[in-house]
């Protein structure tokens, strides 16, 4: 994901904001392939992964029955 | 929802395009498209989300026309080659995937122009509660499509491994008054279901679809056919 994304991201669960946590980025510097978005309000923490945030609320996480 | 893991198989996801678009899938693909893109251009600046975004066969289709575009699915493995794709076309600059849940989406109130969902609500367990919260992240647009109840798409329903939802048009017409949704246009198609397109030889899923689109013209059409695209606005 590019980083302008980060700004219309929010937290599927109460809507806040997200803050970017231990982001690395690609070669070119344009692309995060992986970190963790934190939500400043409720503390929930989402994954970046191989590129693709991935927002699904925890409940429907890998692991989780569906 | 009932795809969830049928849908996020790692060789579902691979084979997926090659199953979905050969032979008469083509055809298929080809009408979704023009479904699509009649319902919303112009897209030049315009903000799109896409509901189910899979592999990203649309989403790749309307940043190439100019808009800013975000893909959302419930599989990782569909999103990696929604990637690809977007980076063969070269519009990864305007096209963003992300994982998510269709029920309780990551964005804030308003903010895409048009939102769009296709073959999504036939695996949806609570179409209103999507149709709101899609219309909560929408200013302007909705687009969807829907299975219909009183069409062939009946008779072999039970056989899909995705399971799958059927509607009649005055259970749509519920939902969008529920939604606060108003009606711009709708438009059926396809009297012959997607499965027989998909499984016999291009050669003659053509003439069937020729038969198909002469039948369609008339009024018998209408009540026969196996879908509708629904191009909808936010009241």
């Amino acid at each position: 994901m590019k980083e302008s994304l980060l700004e219309i991201l929010c937290c599927p669960l109460d809507k806040h904001d997200l803050e970017l946590e231990d982001a690395e980025y690609d070669d070119d510097g344009d692309e995060i392939v992986s970190g963790t978005l934190v939500c400043t309000e409720c503390g929930e923490r989402y994954p970046i992964e191989d590129g693709i945030p991935n927002l699904l609320p925890p409940d429907m996480r890998e692991g989780t029955p569906a | 929802m009932k795809g969830q893991e049928w849908y996020q198989a790692d060789d579902v996801a691979e084979e997926y395009d090659d199953k979905r678009f050969s032979q008469g899938g083509q055809l298929i693909d080809r009408r979704e498209k023009r479904a699509v893109l009649e319902a919303i251009e112009p897209l030049e600046d315009r903000r799109v989300l896409e509901i189910a975004c899979g592999t990203g066969r649309f989403t790749t289709m309307i940043a190439d026309r100019g808009a800013d575009v975000v893909g959302l699915d419930i599989s990782a493995a569909m999103l990696q080659q929604g990637r690809e794709k977007a980076r063969a076309a070269g519009v990864s600059d305007r096209l963003e995937f992300l994982r998510g849940d269709a029920g309780r989406l990551p964005f804030p109130d308003d903010h895409f122009d048009t939102v769009i969902a296709m073959r999504f609500f036939h695996l949806a367990d609570d179409p209103e509660a999507f149709l709101s919260e899609m219309r909560r992240v929408s200013s302007d647009q909705i687009v969807f499509d829907t299975f219909n109840r009183y069409s062939a798409r009946s008779v072999y329903n039970w056989a899909l491994p995705m399971g799958s939802r059927l509607y009649s048009k005055s259970e749509v017409s519920v939902l969008l008054a529920k939604t606060d949704l108003t009606l711009v246009d709708v438009e059926d198609d396809f009297i012959v279901p997607y499965g027989l397109y998909r499984s016999i030889p291009n050669v003659l899923a053509s003439s069937i679809r020729s038969v198909d689109r002469v039948i369609g013209r008339s009024t018998v059409g209408d009540h026969l056919a196996s879908v509708s695209y629904w191009d909808t606005r936010v009241r």
